[in-house]
């Protein structure tokens, strides 16, 4: 028979006639007691020893108790200096006694409460009278601490075998000399099995690190004893790639509005500002409309061709509005500034596209469409501010759409993400009416935020785009939802050149 | 979004309610009046959409609270006294600022806090529909202060005229000494804001009485007109390049004014049968207060609002919306209609959707109960973005780190530091159409230096994340799919966008073949086909680049980069890399 080396020990270590505790087993067989213990039941498993518990109170010395061990206890100390200095006879004074006792502090109290308990002598006015008949030697308190101290290396022992009664032990513990604690200990015996198999022969099993390919193909496996690892200890540093925590975050989005019936978008950064802004219905004098807000372009600087017949669409319904009761702006409008080309400061250039039959073709409602996608803003760069970031887009094209489900569509949007209790405070866009900021009780911190901007384009945006249907829009940005949904506090660690690396290395998943 | 200074306590006296603090911030706050914070005056600074431009001015906020408290309702419009002054509009107005406005104000109660209420709707209304002056400016006068020439109108007639920058002189406000109006332009130091408006003009815009010059719009009134707490009476004038923009703006200051118990004069305005602009040969009466009207169909109310509403509703809200609706007689319209009333100081109501919205702002939106639309569409990725996120995935799974940077940049880094020349500068073609080296989108007035064009390639931005992270553990192996995007005529916009995968390899032992044996893994992921005949890029170690071609079409580069550029970018490893067009891998 093979067996583990620890197993094999113990096993040859052990009686088969009389139970042995497992300690002593351990020290024979030179093992740790965990690990004897530990072999000891593997053997009783197999029915090759038997093990045998008993409960005990182990009573063990205390770092004062060992002192007193080693330096005698203070009573004893002042009743030897007592006699010494002719106590027996007539009293002396308290003070010589301590000073030839080499006692001080609080050993004092102690010496003087147990030396009187004792009947060691008496301490009267300062002066102390000693008992000759006292005898240390016989002091049951002094006997249990000098059998603990002698007992070994954990000055401590099994109640039963200190011929101590009770009351000394209550007592020494009153004074924290000892501590007691019942322990269970086991004791090992060989079975029969056990010593067939010890006669029939029980060798150690081979001891390996690493599971070859040599062992598994050879059936070696079998017979060897694997080496214990610590599976406790920490493993070194693994690093794998990731996908970037906006991308993941991104895709979250694009799943849920996937989801709930929305097409994905595409479409130009660069674009003239006829896609970007007059088809919004946004004035050319609107103070948005200025370079201190979005990146006009110096090369190239307009784009080629507009379809002419959306852009006299477009030009009427700024100067003369749209519908019987429609009126313009009372702004100027001219072909130059439409096609002047902007680095985007909105994804909405893209529904403008598509809406205009001109990116897909023409639409036929109802229509779900969406993108998520680098917008460009001439803005402060701060932490929650990005001269580039991502916009969520999405709207809606169907007949006779209201507010309510404008409402109920953004509800369901929000709450894949935990916002919930939205509120839709009454808003003005140029390109929207009604129009509504969304605001939203945050997942974390229970406070409202801001998540969004939401409407219905106006007809003057959708007539010379030749819907005639209704559609509803919103937009909100993406790193906004990140920061609200994961509590980053600065977005430039995140988004761009000056990246953390090892943020983005630590940060949590997405799903 | 425009900002306005109220004080509670002139909002309680004009409401007549005697609210708290706290009541009132609420109450604006449904008006959508954001409470921002207090003024060192004690005074709420009140944040609002650029909608309702009436409420610039603190007489303003009052009116919305009263039609909000139900105190008022449905439209009101002050009754105004005829016209005793004429403003003659002359042909030598400049043509860049052709259109003038006016009104008398009269047996006004002015103290300190009326001033600056009038200064604070002047500076609003300058900000916002004035368009910083440009597109309409407003002076106000001390009437007693104005002296009356005879001429078209009668006995009180002022013009407005154009003069040379150097032809009279008059003492400007903030001033001892006269001026010239090319003199307020070089030494005032109102001249240098608004300067500019002029600038080009032959002849300055000018308006005078018998006396003389006393205003130069849209710049600088005269000294000599100063209102104060003192004043009584106003005139006001307003300039601009729209007729239409500059009587609003004198509708909501004449209503602000009218509010604190002044009497509204009317004012001719006479245009020359020479004078430049729409109006050449009329005369207007203004302030025009004269009402607008909306037809706006029930089927259209109840679609937008998404409830039935009874005529009773519609009219009840619109008259707490400050409205004025009646139910149309009109009777072709399936449902019905109403005729609705708009107010002269409303200048944000363009079409029936405007008066819808305002009908549901009055039954309140937020007590209607959501509904998700009995809507069905089938979603879907667009195919560009499925190919971007396996190739991302592809990426990550051969342990590259997804990098999301800026798609702006300047040319030192995407160009110089590159070891590449700048492909505008004329020594710059030695280098052919290596990638990278195509001409740059360029901003017109960037925000830094640091973002002046849009990268023609990526790599630039992964050697910057290398050289900020150089502190951080190594290997770092990073990859990037984003946009770049060069000059290119066939485009429409002239700009080519397109989708670039690139990656970098930055460890103590990155090579050639670390870099190729994940190019490999990727294209064969994609079933492509991978080649790399030699080529030189001044980026990479001569005899160590390759261009990288898949399925026979060349879409990029690989090699291992030039320690120029390593240096460059204080990194102390060798780094090897490869960027190629995403669309080689469809």
């Amino acid at each position: 028979m093979q067996l583990p080396q620890a197993q094999v020990a113990v096993l040859k270590t052990a009686d088969p006639t009389e139970d042995r505790p497992i300690t002593e087993v351990a020290q024979a067989a030179d093992l740790k007691p965990e690990a004897a213990t530990r072999a000891a039941f593997a053997l009783e498993a197999e029915d090759l020893v038997e093990i045998t518990e008993h409960e005990e109170t182990a009573v063990a010395l205390t770092d004062e108790g060992r002192q007193y061990a080693e330096a005698e206890l203070p009573e004893v100390r002042l009743y030897e200096a007592a006699i010494d200095a002719g106590a027996d006879d007539r009293p002396v004074a308290l003070g010589q006694l301590l000073g030839d006792a080499g006692l001080d502090g609080d050993a004092v109290d102690i010496a003087l409460a147990n030396f009187a308990r004792k009947g060691y002598g008496a301490v009267e006015s300062g002066e102390v009278s000693a008992d000759p008949d006292a005898d240390p030697a016989a002091d049951a308190e002094r006997a249990v601490i000098g059998a603990l101290a002698a007992g070994g290396a954990a000055d401590s022992a099994d109640a039963a075998d200190l011929d101590a009664d009770e009351d000394v032990l209550n007592q020494l513990e009153r004074r924290g000399l000892i501590e007691r604690e019942e322990r269970t200990t086991r004791s090992v015996q060989v079975s029969d099995r056990g010593v067939t198999a010890l006669m029939e022969g029980v060798e150690v099993a081979e001891r390996v690190d690493e599971l070859t390919p040599e062992l598994i193909t050879s059936g070696e496996w079998a017979d060897v004893e694997f080496a214990e690892y610590n599976v406790e200890a920490d493993a070194g540093a693994f690093r794998g790639g990731k996908e970037h925590i906006l991308r993941q975050t991104a895709n979250r989005v694009k799943d849920v509005l996937v989801g709930m019936g929305f097409e994905e978008m595409e479409g130009p950064h660069a674009d003239a500002q006829f896609w970007i802004n007059d088809c919004l219905f946004m004035p050319q004098d609107h103070p948005a409309r200025t370079h201190w807000d979005q990146f006009a372009l110096a090369e190239p600087s307009e784009i080629q061709e507009l379809p002419e017949d959306l852009v006299e669409r477009v030009r009427s319904a700024h100067r003369e509005g749209v519908g019987e009761d429609g009126d313009g702006y009372h702004s100027p409008w001219d072909i130059e500034t439409a096609k002047s080309l902007d680095l985007r400061g909105h994804t909405t250039s893209l529904s403008m596209r598509y809406l205009s039959g001109h990116q897909v073709g023409e639409l036929d409602p109802p229509k779900r469409f969406f993108s998520v996608e680098k917008v460009y803003r001439n803005d402060t760069l701060d932490p929650t501010h990005l001269l580039e970031f991502f916009q969520i887009e999405g709207w809606v094209m169907a007949e006779d759409l209201s507010v309510r489900d404008l409402f109920g569509t953004f509800t369901e949007f929000y709450e894949q993400f935990g916002i919930t209790d939205l509120e839709f405070k009454p808003h003005y866009n140029p390109y929207t009416e009604p129009s509504f900021e969304l605001f939203g009780t945050h997942p974390e911190t229970g406070e409202l935020v801001e998540v969004g901007n939401s409407g219905i384009f106006r007809d003057e945006v959708l007539r010379p785009l030749g819907v005639d249907v209704d559609v509803m829009a919103w937009g909100l940005s993406l790193e906004r939802l990140l920061m609200l949904m994961y509590g980053f506090e600065d977005i430039r660690d995140v988004h761009g050149t000056l990246c953390d690396l090892q943020l983005l290395r630590d940060v949590e998943v997405v799903y | 979004m425009p900002v306005v200074d109220v004080d509670p306590d002139e909002l309680r006296d004009l409401t007549g309610r005697e609210k708290s603090d706290d009541d009132l911030r609420a109450d604006l706050f449904d008006l959508g009046l954001e409470f921002e914070g207090w003024t060192e005056d004690d005074e709420m600074q009140l944040e609002f959409a650029p909608d309702r431009l009436d409420r610039l001015s603190v007489e303003g906020i009052a009116r919305s609270l009263r039609y909000h408290y139900g105190d008022d309702r449905g439209v009101y419009v002050p009754t105004t006294n005829d016209a005793e002054w004429t403003i003659e509009v002359d042909s030598s107005v400049p043509e860049g600022r052709p259109y003038v406005t006016g009104a008398v104000v009269r047996g006004l109660d002015m103290d300190e806090e009326a001033l600056q209420s009038l200064i604070q709707v002047q500076e609003k209304l300058h900000a916002t529909m004035g368009r910083g002056r440009a597109k309409g400016a407003i002076g106000v006068h001390d009437l007693v202060a104005l002296k009356g020439a005879p001429g078209t109108g009668g006995e009180k007639t002022i013009r407005y005229v154009g003069v040379d920058p150097d032809g009279d002189r008059f003492v400007p406000l903030d001033s001892d000494s006269e001026m010239t109006p090319a003199d307020v332009l070089s030494d005032h130091p109102i001249g240098d804001k608004y300067g500019d408006l002029v600038d080009g003009f032959d002849r300055y815009p000018a308006i005078y009485d018998s006396i003389g010059l006393f205003s130069f719009p849209p710049v600088i009134n005269g000294r000599r007109t100063e209102v104060s707490t003192q004043s009584r009476d106003l005139f006001i004038e307003m300039t601009g390049t729209d007729q239409w923009t500059i009587d609003h703006m004198l509708n909501i200051v004449c209503y602000a004014l009218e509010a604190r118990g002044a009497r509204v004069e009317r004012v001719d305005v006479t245009y020359d049968d020479d004078a430049t602009g729409e109006f050449a040969g009329e005369t207007l009466d203004r302030p025009d207060l004269s009402v607008d009207r909306k037809t706006v169909t029930h089927d259209r109310i109840e679609s937008i609002i998404g409830v039935d509403l009874s005529p009773e509703e519609i009219v009840d809200c619109a008259e707490r919306a400050g409205l004025d609706a009646e139910v149309s007689e009109d009777a072709d319209v399936d449902g019905g209609a109403y005729e609705v009333e708009i107010p002269p100081y409303r200048v944000d109501v363009l079409h029936p959707l405007d008066v819808i919205d305002d009908i549901g702002r009055a039954y309140g939106f937020n007590d209607l109960a959501p509904r998700y639309p009995d809507v069905s569409t089938v979603g879907g990725r667009h195919e560009r973005s499925r190919l971007e996120d396996a190739a991302r995935d592809a990426l990550v799974g051969l342990g590259f780190e997804d990098l999301l940077n800026f798609h702006m940049i300047n040319a030192a880094e995407n160009f110089e530091r590159m070891n590449l020349g700048d492909p505008r500068e004329d020594d710059a073609h030695a280098h052919g159409d290596v990638l990278g080296a195509a001409e740059p989108t360029t901003i017109r007035e960037p925000y830094s230096e640091a973002y002046t064009m849009l990268r023609t390639w990526a790599l630039p931005s992964l050697l910057m994340v290398l050289e900020r992270n150089t502190h951080r553990a190594y290997p770092q192996d990073l990859a990037e799919i984003g946009l770049a995007a060069h000059l290119d005529e066939s485009e429409n916009t002239g700009v080519a966008e397109r989708r670039t995968v690139a990656a970098v390899l930055a460890r103590t032992d990155a090579s050639y073949e670390d870099a190729k044996a994940r190019l490999q893994a990727l294209a064969g992921a994609f079933g492509k086909t991978l080649e790399t005949p030699p080529t030189e890029h001044p980026s990479f170690i001569p005899g160590r680049a390759a261009e990288v071609v898949l399925d026979g079409e060349s879409a990029g580069v690989i090699g291992e980069i030039h320690p120029e550029v390593l240096v460059e970018h204080d990194l102390e490893l060798p780094v090897a890399a490869f960027e190629f067009r995403l669309d080689a891998l469809n």
